[in-house]
């Protein structure tokens, strides 16, 4: 909402500067986004007579002007051609700086004294563009400032305001905030309609059909009207809040909306059937082509200002083309009227239609403005537009609005604020706002005045008491409360570990949209039965590849590493924690859980200069076994069954503990790395939280003595079928059921898995390092070697190896 | 044999002093082994003191000590001196270059916006506030009806929804985790909300996808005045403990009294600038006391309970406290932008 404060100054003194102004009105919750000086850079620029217009003695091109602007005659240079003798002009004088940045000085051109410029409507930043210097009109007041005679002498405030203040969508409701704030009185215009002839009964009747939707409309009869452009003050007024003079009737209508809050139509009275008003619902089938030239068709949820035989405007929220003012009109019925705020938004959402009518009708009008709004445009259209205001005003009103009474407690407002402000200081607050209050026993009782339908119960009146005393004047202080113990979600937890744990490993951490294409499913070749084709479908995303909720981190993640990858970054390590979503059928909220993801590509330990090695399937298990480590998980096993279709077969495993997923990683598929233009060693990691939850040891790790005597460390390289994976040797010796072997195994490493030089082809040698370590005594080397035997023997029986030699 | 004794000392000692002190290691050796060596002049001197009498053999045996004492020092002076001058000569040919980089692992970054809302989250922890959770996929009713937000409520168009069905959104603010911790639990209540929220906008300042954090307090007596000292507290925290603060009356409908709290532009210092647009000025959160009508939704009695929420964007302090000026750069894991923080 832009205020002009010229013109609220018509309807209260403001006496402090512009910037205490506009602050006192930002802390009493009318936000003043922007503070425009319209006047900025005119300040030395008058209304001046030109006196004579010769050629410039040696410029073809320029004028020697004489110029009088109520002192003495100034000679100015000027270099346009649309000036003569007699002309009223803009003058700006030497010292003067324009609103473009010109500065003008006493200077020559071309060896002739120029005093001044005479300005054009570019330079004055009146018009974008201009030919010429702008020429007055001949009763513009010679010496005057040029600002106060276009009425630019004057701020603006651009307001934006909070939707329950519709009450201060108009100048004299910016006024009325602008008096309780400083205590000024409010101005008392006094408009008094001249009306005469025929009262306005005989020539019109008003129907309300449907009370409920309008509970009040005022129809008023101007006949005779000189439709025509406004007066400069009028239209000079309407571009300063932004709207661009059409008429003097519907400059008219506009006027008082911006000055009064009542939004106003004005109808050919020869355009209505019958020449008579029924406010009713559309019916079925029923279309209205509106002043914008669409053809809506109408619903009978839609409230209609209708004549006779048909729609003509869509109420409360624009007129209809066929009953439009034009230059042919000559007599007008004027609709003042209150329509309920519910309907009004129901329709304008409906059509997608938008007006300053229907932004005020939707956010609640006060229905006490109605006749006061038509008289007042009534007055001004007699005034402007030459119109006979026929005598009296039809208003239908047949249930009066009534707004409530509130029982305020003073002391339950200073509880909520935390002050101490005695019962009649409130009441005073109140007063001011326009509140009708009366001090029963401990409490205040509030009529709400007919323009704040925002005010509804007590907590309401307690922020009006709170913002005008002042938020600023609350002391703070820090609330009294007992200890309690700090809980958080356990994923939170879960999430907090594995970011520690994959930033330490080099992974950054991304956080991807949790909504993605549909298409991905296809994409990564997820079979129909998949769960993850589960997605929860928004109905109306932005775009069509934000338009599912994920189901899994894989494509966000993916997406990433390509965009990353093309910005050439050679080497991609990306960690993300959170939600994915499954659909659990209509009706239902879907099922949300936490889930870890990764990706990488490039260099198998970046941050090493030397030689380096290509990232494989161990960098991205890494991470993955100390998390497991970290959580306390015993006995998790790495598979190749069961793999989501886009990693590659060899290349990956699912991780599994107890019967329970924990989710799966490994390299990308090299089709569906193909298809998305990535890199074929890309490797991925995609967890389950719930499920490592649910796998994590509770509790404390129970503590285990140092070890008092030495181990003993052998190491065994045994030569096995290439298909032979280490897992299973480790698992054949862990099947050895000896009872002092059991006790003194502590610990197996597989360090070096060789293939080549004296080792047969289609086999491979595995180098195995097992510590004995007993809590009694130290081993003997007899003891050790035992061992040593009882192993080779089991894997040579169970798996084919033989020692390598 | 006196004589004999001090000449071979004296002989050696001279020798060894021709030497000098660059002398190789094998010459010493050799010098020293042609007095103390088996077939040394030395050796074969003391062989020879058994055919002396046995009246003078203690006094020339402790001569012939002595003179093998003097021998033996000054040879391991100068072997040590010449060990040492070696060892120096060793360590300066063992050299790196320091400027090459160490061997770090390289480490990954925690993304900036997890750590504005860890740091936020942290704060609050400290003030006594415990974590929820509540989902992104939200019921119309938690996310707009309970908060006394009912359909064709102007305030509805301020926050444009993402709907999934009929009754279900995306959330469009973390509030109603408010409605569903205050359903499940009774005061005393200090809870702080972070998560993830939707809205149908996507600019330089705004992303379809942010990130909020939601606080509140339910108490018998909790004032507006407590609401504006966590705050303060907070907000010192976050930024600058000097940090000034204006709280200005607004417009939530889940709150009344309501408020819209600015800290002061702690780039221009309160002159004017591009962050504050000029007005000294910036916006950071939105607050107020619960709204009776919350209560009554909740199932609690508005006249037995007083609270206070607030609710800020993480994008928006984060883009505050690393000067980040397109929040789009969040949610693009550019690697470039992620190693940053």
């Amino acid at each position: 909402m832009r205020v002009s404060l010229e013109w609220l100054r018509e309807y209260v003194p403001i006496n402090q500067p512009t910037p205490a102004l506009a602050e006192a009105l930002i802390n009493a919750g009318l936000e003043v986004g922007a503070i425009e000086d319209l006047g900025a850079g005119m300040e030395s620029v008058v209304v001046a007579e030109l006196l004579s217009v010769a050629p410039h003695p040696s410029a073809d091109r320029l004028s020697l002007c004489e110029v009088q602007a109520g002192g003495e005659t100034r000679r100015v240079v000027c270099g346009a051609r649309n000036m003569k003798a007699g002309d009223r002009v803009a003058l700006a004088v030497p010292g003067a700086r324009l609103p473009n940045g010109l500065e003008i000085r006493k200077s020559k051109i071309r060896g002739e004294t120029s005093e001044g410029m005479l300005c054009s409507e570019q330079e004055l930043k009146l018009a974008e563009k201009s030919a010429g210097i702008l020429i007055l009109p001949p009763d513009a007041p010679v010496g005057s400032p040029l600002a106060g005679y276009l009425g630019r002498d004057d701020v603006i405030f651009d307001i934006e305001l909070t939707p329950n203040r519709a009450d201060c969508l108009s100048h004299l409701g910016v006024a009325r905030e602008v008096a309780a704030l400083t205590g000024a009185a409010l101005t008392v215009q006094d408009r008094t309609v001249p009306e005469a002839g025929e009262a306005v009964g005989a020539m019109t009747s008003v129907t309300i059909e449907d009370a409920g939707r309008c509970p009040r409309y005022a129809a008023r009869v101007i006949r005779g009207v000189k439709v025509g452009p406004s007066p400069r003050w009028l239209a000079s007024r309407l571009e300063k809040v932004g709207v661009r003079p059409i008429n003097n009737v519907v400059d008219v209508t506009n006027y008082v909306l911006f000055e009064l809050g009542q939004p106003l139509h004005a109808f050919d009275l020869a355009a209505l059937a019958e020449g008579r008003i029924v406010v009713r619902c559309a019916r079925e089938g029923e279309s209205l082509v509106t002043l914008d030239g669409v053809e809506r068709k109408l619903t009978a949820d839609d409230l209609v200002i209708a004549d006779a035989n048909r729609p003509v405007a869509l109420a409360g929220v624009m007129g209809g083309e066929a009953t439009e003012v034009t230059a042919g009109t000559a007599d007008i019925l004027l609709e003042s009227a209150y329509f309920a705020p519910l309907g009004i938004r129901r329709t304008a959402k409906r059509q997608g239609l938008k007006s300053e009518a229907s932004h005020r009708f939707e956010r609640g009008c006060d229905p006490e403005m109605v006749v006061r709004a038509s008289d007042r445009a009534a007055g001004l259209l007699a005034e402007l537009a030459a119109g006979q205001v026929a005598s009296g005003v039809l208003d239908v009103y047949p249930s009066p609005v009534r707004r409530p009474e509130i029982r305020l407690r003073p002391e339950r407002a200073n509880a909520l604020l935390g002050i101490d402000l005695p019962g009649d200081a409130m009441a005073e607050i109140l007063r001011r706002l326009g509140i009708a209050v009366e001090i029963q026993g401990a409490e205040i009782v509030a009529r709400v005045p007919s323009w704040r339908p925002d005010l509804a119960i007590e907590a309401d009146l307690v922020e009006e008491i709170a913002r005008l005393h002042g938020y600023d004047r609350i002391p703070t202080t820090l609330p009294r409360a007992p200890i309690q113990s700090p809980e958080a979600p356990p994923e939170r937890r879960l999430e907090q570990t594995a970011r520690e744990l994959f930033t330490g490993f080099g992974f950054h951490e991304a956080i991807t949209y949790r909504f993605v294409s549909p298409g991905w499913a296809d994409r990564l070749g997820l079979t129909v039965d998949d769960p993850r084709r589960r997605n929860v479908r928004l109905r109306n995303p932005m775009r069509e590849d934000q338009a599912a909720m994920r189901t899994s981190l894989i494509p966000g993640l993916l997406t990433a590493a390509l965009a990353n990858l093309r910005r050439d970054q050679t080497d991609v390590r990306l960690f993300e924690a959170g939600k994915v979503f499954f659909d659990s059928g209509e009706g239902n909220l879907p099922e949300e859980r936490v889930a870890l993801g990764a990706v990488l590509a490039g260099e198998g330990r970046p941050g090493f200069w030397g030689k380096g090695r290509a990232a494989d399937f161990y960098d991205a298990k890494g991470p993955v076994e100390a998390l497991l480590d970290r959580l306390a998980i015993r006995g998790a096993r790495f598979q190749t069954e069961g793999l989501s279709p886009y990693l590659h077969p060899g290349l990956s495993a699912s991780l599994r503990w107890e019967k329970e997923r924990l989710g799966e990683l490994g390299m990308l598929h090299p089709e569906v790395a193909a298809a998305l233009e990535l890199p074929d060693t890309l490797f991925l990691v995609d967890l389950d939280a719930p499920a490592l939850l649910r796998a994590a040891a509770a509790g404390f790790p129970a503590f285990i003595p140092p070890p008092r005597f030495p181990a003993a460390r052998r190491d065994l390289a045994v030569v096995v079928d290439e298909s032979i994976e280490s897992g299973e040797l480790l698992e054949q010796i862990g099947l050895i059921s000896e009872k002092e072997f059991r006790e003194a195994l502590r610990q197996i490493e597989v360090f070096d898995v060789y293939r080549g030089e004296g080792i047969p082809a289609g086999k491979k040698s595995v180098a195995l390092r097992l510590s004995y370590r007993s809590d009694e005594r130290t081993l003997t080397d007899a003891e050790v070697n035992v061992f040593q035997e009882r192993v080779l023997t089991r894997l040579a029986k169970e798996l084919g190896a033989a020692l390598r030699t | 044999m006196i004589e004999a004794l001090n000449a071979i000392r004296d002989e050696a000692l001279r020798r060894l002093a021709e030497l000098g002190a660059d002398a190789p290691e094998a010459e010493i050796r050799d010098l020293r082994a042609r007095y103390l060596g088996r077939e040394g002049s030395l050796s074969v001197a003391m062989r020879g003191m058994g055919k002396l009498p046995a009246s003078e053999r203690p006094e020339i045996g402790r001569l012939a000590n002595e003179v093998k004492g003097a021998i033996e020092e000054a040879f391991e002076t100068a072997q040590g001196a010449l060990a040492a001058r070696e060892r120096a000569q060793s360590l300066a040919s063992e050299r790196v270059d320091v400027t090459l980089p160490g061997r770090t692992p390289a480490i990954g970054r925690v993304h900036p916006l997890t750590q504005t809302a860890e740091r936020a989250t942290e704060i609050f922890v400290g003030l006594g506030f415990s974590v929820a959770e509540g989902p992104d996929v939200e019921t119309d009713y938690n996310n707009f009806e309970a908060l006394n937000i009912p359909r064709d409520h102007p305030a509805r168009e301020l926050q444009d929804t993402f709907y999934v069905a009929d009754d279900i959104v995306l959330r469009t603010h973390t509030s109603p985790v408010q409605i569903r911790t205050m359903k499940q639990r009774k005061p005393p209540l200090r809870v702080i909300a972070p998560g993830t929220v939707y809205r149908r906008d996507d600019d330089v300042t705004h992303s379809p996808m942010f990130l909020q954090i939601e606080g509140f307090m339910v108490d018998e007596k909790v004032t507006f005045g407590d609401l504006k000292g966590v705050l303060t507290a907070f907000l010192q925290e976050m930024f600058d403990k000097g940090t000034r603060l204006r709280f200005r009356p607004s417009y939530f409908p889940f709150v009344e009294p309501g408020a819209e709290v600015d800290i002061e532009c702690f780039l221009c210092r309160a002159k004017g600038c591009r962050v504050c647009k000029g007005t000294a000025w910036i916006e950071i959160l939105g607050a107020g006391m619960i709204h009776p009508e919350v209560f009554r939704a909740v199932g609690y009695d508005p006249a037995a309970c007083s609270g206070f929420a607030f609710g800020m964007g993480i994008e928006r302090i984060a883009m505050l406290r690393y000067g980040v000026n397109d929040i789009r750069h969040f949610y693009e894991n550019d690697q470039n932008f992620l190693e940053q923080f």
